[in-house]
């Protein structure tokens, strides 16, 4: 049983490796097997499972937020793999401190095991994930949408598992700050597109139903030329949809119950975004232009 | 409308059902041999194709993208032959073409644990390097004319094997030689010559380590550390060789797992290495000095108190130093503690400051980092300051001094001896020692030379000390390594001292343009070896195999030759040597034959799979039953996965306690070295070590007595770390006999106004002498080796910019090169790599050398010799259509041929140091030129040798040399008497 617990976890994340991964191990877990154009669609071009992306200061891969994870492998006295905050790696370094504990005889170790795979969760996993998941849903189809599902069920398990942890993890005392209505179009598309400042997660599918929704022409570039095209053509509406997305994140923040500090934290984080926007389109401010 | 089937609800499965199917799962994949969780390295935590995978391992190919063309591999593991880090490769074997497609890193190996330096995946370009000699070939014109004929390895064998018959039938042993330079193996070329009854080894040792390895034998009779680099506090290296050249990745991964944690590194280095790039403090001494540094260290060490006095009390000889010293005090501790704070009491930081010319706050703040180590002090010299100096051996002697004072002395963290972490196993013949001495690699004058005098060979012949009937190189290229090369050249071009050169190399070399016999030997993929090195506290052995002969036979082929899978005709060494043999010993009758025939079919050829097959059967343990769990041989093992550890955290195996059944009869001497009549236990392991001798009652030496406890101790005479040598001591050396500073021949005060020193001995850490030269890539990143000059030296002598042609001034001639103007050097001092400067001779137009080598024109006249590149590198058509694409023309200097011989007189190891005269190139000076003086060569020479102390003075026992002391293919007890006189005691010397 215990060794099933592992095993399940590092199995979910296996799935987030690669489509031939998620095929060998989805029927297991009692999925169906994702398309290969599923798969992609999820873990490449709208949510990329790293963690530097959702809680990294720039919203993107790389820079401080794989510094810190590579920083937890390090202190655990392993090498970082390449992407030491990627999803499956994440997931796999959990599994095998969970096995490595119960696998010891020393109650010292496993202490130090367990204490070791909290920090992980609390620091690496949680702050990120139950958001992540949710924004899987909005892209997946139902191979990956159960995926999710199950996932969600799982770290749940392991957060009402672990003692609960005082305050906030680092990556989110550390986060640069919200969205403000001053500025560029430049700071506000990076802050809407950087999940640690606006505390949503905006995708290239949400963005292409947005442009849809607000009745502006959906140019296909990178998520910031996208949203720059969105405001540039009419920002009111544009505004207007987004302050809504916003609020939907805020509902959805809200909604989950187990999250602790860093629900709420994220679930602020959204209300100030949604409330900045709201406020902007209301007014029907006049965006900077930003040289191009 | 059909009504669709009422589905039952689906019920939601646990989490604790989920997680056992996942295992089940899982479980049920890997019983099958397969892989459950596919792909390589988030989910394995490792980057590696899994080793059930080797088989057909299956990548898409990067030029077909975005096509999925998937490549299908077999992965077979062996060893890399660039450095003497013996690092894993998995070589990619296609399945479709059976070609070598790839090298990458062996995660199965222990030392290297997948990883590799830019050198290991360039063996793929020396395999397909169009460059490569491919077929016996013999000279046809005159020696060093430059004109060759092809002729079939039965020629070839026929008419070496008739010589070395007659030479060993006419009793002119001494004749016959066999120079290496990489060994690349355990010993096996030794065995053979013993086999031959042959004192013929030579090594390049002397022109490479043995300054290094002296000062560490006279310790612990043993002659290379091992430092436990990843789990040490401090990390003291003297020069960056090791960790920038020679065990660059095991050392380099293992020292920056432990800076991660927290280390520090200290890197001596007169320039700035890579590794000194990482060091947290960097010290750049005026060359020579190091062991001044370290003393002041050790003195540090001592005035505060902060050694482990314990340690030193059970460890080291201070007993013999106090009772052959002082003899007039009191034999306790607590006298050799005042002794001792008075021993280096003068070795002030500012005296150390004084002479190497650093800041004496920076010394005290260095000495407290160490100080701060305790036991987790690992420390590193080899090359550099070692090889450098005169005395240079007084560096590792000094750095071990720290070591042992602070008990850091194989401990986790510190430094072991090597033995302790190397295993060589049994062959499965092992013939006896030569009965013969030869004098041409063990001269009289140096008794105490930790390996052959190799460099000084052509100076020996000229001086008539005896004549060469078979002359081999073996992967080594003297002319161009060693100093003094043109002396080399006038050496293989005369017949009358070198009767037949023959050289064994897979490419074309300065010295084989003089050869007889070239005769094309395998790459590291290509043949057969095994190794074992030291870069941890562990065992293990690796083993080196033609990948396309263990490919083809997984196939189910069956290779009887790895000429079967090779290219052209290149051979391997191993099959080579048994073939030879055999054919100068045909009917066995000479005794030779024996030592390479097989065991399990007496009368027959051993085969190699016989040789290794027995040694990974009887003499590598828990590998029988390792490979059993698989259901394979020993030797399958090895052929799948290349490499296996005998044991982890051995630790410190002198304090191991003797067991009763070794210690019967046993005599206890007063210092406390215990004899016994028990026969050593049998061991697999025969790793080099000292060996010293029995008591006069013929006992041999079982341990030591440490506190009532006979514990294994080390093999030296007293059995305990010798602080104070009684070897150096009578044998003519009293003065050094502990740990000392010997100022070296490029000392400020023996320098003349307008001299500097320069350092020659750094490595690229991308090339690798005269092997990696003909790997594109790695010929691409480095080529040439400018001369580093210090900003104010370069202010002063006049030169203006980076670029600049220089002429260096040596004792025997000048070369021309290139200046490099940077900080990264001290001023007064300047550097060049010597692995740059290849050449080959204009009119040899069937010599290829690729991208490195230049054309010159070399010229013998009135005042010796000239050397001028005619054409330099450039593009050129051929099978590899990157040698169009060759984008440089400079190819370097080559410097050596310009350093006359400077012999150690103890250890007898080159000083590699040069007092020069810098200064901007004059007019017609071109890049590359060369001028040298052999006359004056010569004059060098002897003024040298003049420091030598021979045998025939201060052997105190007849003999030619203490026996305890490590030599590689050592004679029989008997040789070791000098000539004229009756050997009165062999080896407690």
């Amino acid at each position: 049983m215990t060794d099933g617990r592992w095993e399940l976890l590092r199995a979910l994340g296996a799935v987030a490796d690669s489509p031939a991964a998620a095929g060998a191990v989805a029927p297991s877990l009692g999925l169906d097997v994702p398309a290969a154009a599923e798969h992609t669609e999820v873990f490449i071009l709208n949510t990329p499972p790293y963690a530097s992306v959702y809680l990294g200061p720039e919203g993107g891969l790389g820079g401080e937020g794989t510094d810190r994870a590579a920083g937890f492998w390090r202190a655990l006295a392993l090498t970082p793999p390449a992407e030491p905050d990627h999803l499956t790696a994440l997931l796999s370094l959990y599994a095998h401190l969970g096995q490595a504990a119960a696998g010891t005889r020393r109650p010292a170790t496993a202490a130090a095991l367990t204490r070791s795979r909290a920090a992980l969760l609390s620091e690496h996993l949680w702050p990120w994930l139950p958001a992540y998941l949710d924004a899987v849903t909005d892209v997946a189809g139902p191979a990956l949408t159960a995926w999710a599902t199950l996932a969600r069920r799982a770290l749940t398990a392991e957060y009402r598992d672990l003692p609960a942890q005082a305050g906030l993890p680092l990556a989110l005392r550390a986060a640069p700050p919200p969205l403000t209505a001053e500025g560029r179009i430049s700071d506000l598309t990076g802050a809407l597109t950087t999940p640690a400042r606006s505390g949503i997660i905006l995708t290239r599918h949400q963005l292409a139903a947005g442009a849809g929704q607000a009745g502006v022409g959906h140019r296909i570039g990178e998520r910031r030329f996208t949203l720059h095209a969105m405001l540039d053509q009419d920002p009111v509406p544009a505004l207007a949809w987004l302050a809504g997305e916003a609020r939907r994140w805020q509902r959805r923040h809200r909604s989950r119950e187990s999250g602790g500090a860093t629900g709420r934290w994220w679930h602020a984080r959204a209300a100030h975004t949604a409330q900045v926007l709201h406020d902007a389109a209301t007014a029907g401010v006049e965006v900077p232009e930003l040289p191009r | 409308m059909r009504e669709r089937a009422r589905q039952p609800a689906r019920r939601r499965p646990e989490l604790a059902e989920l997680g056992a199917r996942v295992s089940a799962a899982r479980a049920g994949a890997e019983a099958r041999g397969e892989t459950f969780y596919p792909g390589a390295s988030r989910v394995h935590l490792g980057a590696f194709p899994p080793r059930e995978r080797w088989d057909d391992w299956v990548e898409l190919s990067s030029r077909a993208w975005p096509a999925r063309e998937e490549h299908h591999y077999m992965l077979v593991p062996t060893t890399c032959f660039n450095c003497e880090s013996a690092c894993g490769l998995l070589a990619y074997v296609d399945r479709d073409t059976r070609q070598v497609r790839k090298f990458e890193g062996n995660p199965e190996h222990p030392g290297s644990r997948g990883r590799n330096c830019a050198k290991g995946p360039a063996t793929l370009n020396q395999v397909t390097d169009p460059d490569r000699v491919l077929y016996p070939l013999r000279r046809a014109g005159r020696r060093g004319e430059g004109s060759w004929e092809r002729i079939t390895w039965d020629e070839a064998l026929d008419a070496i094997a008739a010589r070395l018959r007659r030479a060993l039938q006419e009793k002119r042993h001494n004749e016959i030689m066999v120079h290496l330079g990489r060994p690349g193996e355990d010993g096996y070329t030794e065995r053979v010559l013993a086999s031959w009854g042959v004192d013929g080894h030579n090594s390049h040792t002397n022109v490479c380590s043995s300054g290094g390895r002296a000062g560490f034998q006279f310790w612990m009779g043993i002659d290379r550390p091992s430092p436990d680099h990843a789990h040490a506090k401090v990390i003291y290296l003297i020069s960056s060789h090791l960790e920038t050249g020679h065990y660059f990745n095991p050392h380099a991964q293992r020292i920056t797992e432990a800076r991660e944690k927290g280390a520090k590194l200290i890197v001596l280095d007169t320039r700035l290495s890579n590794t000194a790039t990482h060091a947290d403090y960097w010290l750049s001494p005026q060359p020579g000095s190091e062991a001044a540094i370290n003393l002041a260290v050790a003195n540090h060490l001592i005035q505060t108190g902060r050694y482990d006095a314990e340690f030193v009390r059970r460890w080291w000889n201070w007993q013999d130093y106090l009772t052959e010293c002082r003899p007039g005090l009191p034999v306790t501790f607590e006298t050799f503690q005042r002794e001792l704070a008075g021993l280096y009491a003068e070795f002030t930081f500012g005296y150390a400051a004084a002479e190497s010319g650093l800041d004496a706050a920076v010394i005290a703040e260095v000495a407290d980092v160490v100080a701060s180590a305790g036991t987790r002090f690992s420390c590193h010299s080899w090359r550099s300051a070692a090889a450098g100096n005169l005395g240079g051996w007084q560096v590792s002697r000094t750095l071990f001094l720290i070591a042992a004072l602070l008990g850091a002395v194989a401990t986790e963290g510190g430094t072991f001896p090597n033995a302790w972490n190397k295993f060589v196993p049994r062959p499965i013949h092992v013939p006896p020692h030569p009965g013969v001495w030869q004098d041409l690699s063990w001269p009289e004058e140096f008794p105490l030379a930790q390996n052959e005098l190799s460099f000084l060979l052509p100076h020996f012949l000229k001086d008539g000390r005896g004549r060469l009937d078979t002359y081999f190189t073996r992967v080594y290229n003297p002319v161009w390594t060693n100093p003094d090369g043109l002396s080399w050249m006038e050496m293989l071009t005369d017949e009358q001292k070198v009767g037949c050169f023959i050289a064994l190399t897979p490419t074309w070399n300065e010295s084989a343009y003089f050869a007889d016999y070239v005769l094309p030997m395998g790459h590291g993929s290509e043949r057969h070896d095994t190794h074992s090195y030291e870069q941890y506290d562990g065992q293990w052995v690796g083993f080196r195999q033609p990948v396309l002969r263990a490919a083809r036979e997984r196939l189910g082929e069956q290779i009887t030759d790895t000429r079967q899978v090779n290219p052209g005709e290149v051979w391997e060494e191993n099959e080579w040597w048994i073939e030879l043999s055999w054919r100068i010993d045909p009917d066995g009758s000479m005794g030779i034959r024996q030592y390479h025939e097989s065991r399990a079919r007496p009368g027959e050829k051993l085969t190699v799979d016989e040789y290794y097959g027995w040694m990974f059967e009887h003499s590598v343990p828990g590998l029988p039953e390792r490979a059993a769990a698989e259901g394979l041989t020993p030797l399958a093992w090895m052929r799948r996965y290349g490499a296996f550890e005998i044991a982890r955290a051995g630790g410190a195996q002198h304090e191991c306690e003797v067991p009763a059944s070794e210690l019967s009869g046993t005599a206890v001497t007063p210092a406390g070295r215990v004899y016994t009549t028990a026969a050593a236990p049998a061991s697999p392991n025969i790793v080099p070590a000292g060996a010293p001798g029995p008591d006069p009652q013929g006992r041999r030496p079982a341990g030591v007595m440490v506190d009532g406890v006979v514990r294994r101790g080390f093999p030296t005479p007293s059995g305990r770390l010798e602080f104070w040598s009684a070897t150096l001591a009578a044998w003519g050396w009293p003065e050094h006999a502990i740990p000392g500073y010997i100022k070296s021949h490029v000392h400020p005060s023996v320098l003349e106004p307008g001299q500097m020193v320069l350092l020659s001995t750094f490595r690229l850490p991308t090339q690798i002498h005269t092997r990696s030269a003909n790997s594109k890539w790695l010929d691409e990143l480095s080529h040439t080796n400018p001369v580093w000059v210090h900003p104010s030296d370069a202010s002063r002598l006049g030169i203006h910019r980076t670029g600049d042609l220089i002429r260096v001034e040596t004792e025997i001639g000048y070369f021309v090169a290139r200046a490099w103007i940077t900080e990264g050097i001290r001023p007064g001092v300047v550097a060049c790599s010597h692995h740059m400067g290849r050449w080959k001779l204009t009119g040899h137009s069937q010599v290829s050398a690729g991208g490195m080598m230049a054309t010159v024109d070399l010229h013998r006249g009135g005042d010796g010799w000239t050397m001028r590149a005619a054409d330099r590198v450039k593009p050129y058509p051929s099978a590899d259509p990157d040698t169009a694409r060759i984008w440089w023309s400079d190819t370097g200097v080559h410097q050596n041929l310009t350093f006359p011989v400077h012999p150690d007189p103890i250890s007898g190891m080159h000083c590699w140091h040069q007092a020069v005269r810098v200064g901007p190139a004059r007019p017609g000076d071109e890049h590359g030129d060369i001028a040298v003086d052999t006359a004056k060569a010569r004059t060098v020479y002897q003024r040298w040798m003049q420091q030598t102390r021979p045998a025939g003075h201060v052997s105190p026992d007849g003999t030619r040399r203490p026996r305890w002391l490590m030599r590689p293919l050592k004679p029989s007890a008997a040789a070791f008497a000098l000539p004229g006189q009756t050997r009165k005691e062999a080896g407690t010397g």
